[in-house]
């Protein structure tokens, strides 16, 4: 049965940011506030950075309100105007990449001003911007949040956003149906799902933690990985991708979501995570982290594989 | 030359020609999307929605081998990968959108060079479209000049009748051929209506003002505006059924390997990477303002044509909602009026 979701809060949670836009650029606390606004289509929106108080109402919060906009602070987008202090509008899972950039080094906190989105769920998707938030059009990433009330920001709306009705678990239960797979069952699967891969790069383009200016997979003297849409280039990416975030991404399944040919990304970032809060007993949060987990040592950690 | 056909006698004819070993390509359901992709029998056609990506890539794949080499000791071996290799096809339910850039594509890929990878498969093909019935608010075909049952790019063009069946009118010889080849499945007009099509929301862009402005703002803080946003993937132009850019590399080993041709996009940041390091295209706003120059001026001043047909899939996938349609409308809003 579809469960409604309340988005009752967003119209308050959108004056509250407005108001805050006007007051923070108008009295010179930032240079410019990123924030979503809305867009030609009915119910749609897209990622803005605006720099004058008089453009407040130009922002807003809807459950259209998808994109991560974190990925504006790296420098993979340093075309964005980055002088002076940002503001910037974070959702809790936007926050967790933004904080994993902090432990970084890659942003500094003091050159941020956080504005937070008490959330109760966004769209899985913009292809009909106007739906209704409901337990069908959620996005899989919400049915199991547990982080969407924001800590740490310099505002958050004063706003009561009633939480979730209980939904069943997606990622969760896709990673158990995958592990009871036999090895070759699941490499059938993965092998699929890469073979759809048509090298937009996409998922690379939306991730906060892609922050490389020289992707590895881009290079061709030497090549390092083969650049075509064929099986053992896609391959070869997605492995490059996923390890390459183990232990860092936050899980906004921004790569997911925007993913053309519909691959279940966020699927091994969840998997990668998985292992590492059960090897490491680590996980993205709200408290930043000097040390990540797999580029620390430490004498308690699991060392079976020496023989 | 116009006839009409049932539905039962499309579906016949559809098996008919798999039957006879002929490689017919529709919109199938792939996973979870619907992609042009080659049927085993009339059973698999999807009409319902529009596929995720365009027909281009029955001409221009997404990845292909142009030539392969082996080295032994000094003696290096190339072989050509003949054209010949592609069969014959039939392409049924091609929409409007994607048929209309057919033509476009054909202009670029036979122009100062001759690309047979290309052209060989264009000589092989048939293409029957299918006018539309239903349009979604990303859809703008009527904003640039087309229309749901523009017959452009097509040889057959099918549209749908009140009733069932379709009226089938060809628009060049191998159309006229395929209704003379297959003229048992098809019979004369009774006079039925056709069904209502489709009608997208877009009003309709005045394309020469904005040409006009393009051609003078080839710098402009619009630009900047507009594209800040842009996080510089491929995806637009992946979806596009007229966007043509590949690149070509060696791939495999120093012993043996393959030259390959595989898609590419204005708005990665490498696309204009010189060797020196030095990038004239260095920050993504010039590269989305080549996206839409290409689209609305360099094209229509070098072959007269739109690189653009209204499909809407850009708008549909972009990551970070950009809408071309939203663009368009913002440019031809801006004072033309040369500075």
């Amino acid at each position: 049965m579809t469960q409604t979701i309340n988005t009752s809060g967003y119209s308050a949670i959108t004056d509250s940011i407005r108001n805050e836009a006007r007051r923070i650029l108008g009295d010179g606390t930032v240079s410019a506030v990123i924030g979503y606004t809305s867009s030609r289509r009915e119910g749609s929106t897209q990622p803005t950075v605006i720099t004058k108080s008089e453009d407040a109402d130009k922002l807003l919060f809807t459950a259209a309100c998808l994109n991560n906009l974190v990925v504006y602070l790296t420098k993979a987008k340093k075309d964005v105007p980055h002088e002076g202090r940002i503001g910037i509008i974070v959702k809790g899972c936007d926050l967790k990449a933004l904080v994993g950039l902090l432990g970084e080094s890659q942003l500094k906190r003091e050159n941020l001003y956080l504005i937070g989105i008490p959330c109760n769920g966004v769209l899985g998707s913009l292809f009909n911007p106007s739906a209704e938030l409901n337990s069908e059009t959620i996005a899989p990433k919400c049915r199991e949040c547990t982080d969407r009330i924001p800590a740490g920001c310099d505002f958050m709306p004063d706003v009561e956003t009633v939480g979730l009705p209980e939904l069943n678990p997606f990622y969760s239960s896709e990673i158990a149906r995958l592990e009871a797979l036999t090895p070759v069952e699941r490499w059938e699967y993965w092998k699929e799902q890469f073979s759809k891969c048509i090298k937009c790069y996409a998922c690379r383009q939306v991730c906060p933690f892609c922050f490389c200016e020289q992707c590895l997979c881009d290079r061709n003297r030497p090549q390092m990985v083969e650049q075509t849409p064929r099986p053992s280039g896609n391959l070869a990416w997605h492995l490059v991708r996923a390890m390459h975030l183990a232990g860092r991404c936050a899980g906004c399944a921004e790569c997911e979501r925007v993913c053309p040919m519909d691959i279940p990304l966020n699927l091994l970032n969840r998997k990668m995570a998985k292992e590492l809060k059960e090897m490491y007993n680590s996980e993205a949060g709200f408290e930043v982290r000097e040390k990540g987990p797999l580029t620390s040592f430490d004498e308690h950690d699991d060392q079976s594989f020496i023989r | 030359m116009q006839k009409q056909i049932t539905e039962a006698n499309l579906r016949l004819l559809i098996d008919s020609l798999i039957l006879k070993r002929q490689r017919v390509i529709g919109p199938r359901q792939s996973g979870s999307m619907v992609l042009y992709e080659p049927l085993s029998s009339a059973s698999d056609l999807v009409l319902t929605e529009q596929p995720r990506r365009s027909v281009k890539e029955a001409f221009f794949p997404v990845c292909e081998d142009l030539l392969e080499y082996s080295k032994q000791g000094q003696q290096v071996e190339l072989a050509d990968i003949e054209p010949d290799r592609f069969p014959e096809t039939v392409i049924f339910g091609v929409r409007p959108c994607d048929a209309a850039a057919v033509p476009v594509l054909d202009s670029v890929f036979s122009w100062d060079y001759k690309d047979h990878f290309y052209l060989k498969r264009r000589e092989k093909t048939t293409i029957i479209g299918l006018a539309c019935n239903t349009a979604d608010d990303s859809c703008f075909c009527t904003a640039v000049g087309l229309s749901p049952d523009n017959p452009k790019g097509t040889d057959l063009m099918l549209t749908p009748l009140t009733g069932g069946g379709c009226l089938a009118e060809s628009h060049s010889e191998k159309g006229e051929a395929f209704l003379i080849t297959w003229k048992d499945r098809f019979s004369e007009l009774d006079g039925t209506k056709p069904l209502p099509l489709a009608q997208p929301a877009a009003t309709p862009f005045d394309l020469k003002k904005i040409k006009n402005w393009l051609d003078n703002h080839f710098e402009d803080p619009v630009w900047d505006s507009i594209a800040v946003r842009c996080v510089g993937c491929g995806a637009c132009a992946f979806v596009c059924p007229a966007c043509h850019c590949f690149d070509i590399i060696d791939e495999g080993s120093e012993k043996a390997g393959k030259r390959r041709k595989f898609w590419d996009a204005c708005g990665f940041s490498k696309f204009t990477n010189h060797a020196s390091g030095h990038n004239p295209r260095n920050l993504q706003p010039k590269r989305y303002r080549n996206r839409i120059m290409h689209k609305f001026k360099y094209y229509d001043d070098k072959f007269g044509q739109t690189l653009c047909t209204g499909c809407g899939r850009c708008i549909r996938i972009c990551p970070v909602g950009i809408d071309i349609a939203g663009v368009l409308e913002e440019i031809e809003q801006q004072d033309d009026s040369v500075k």
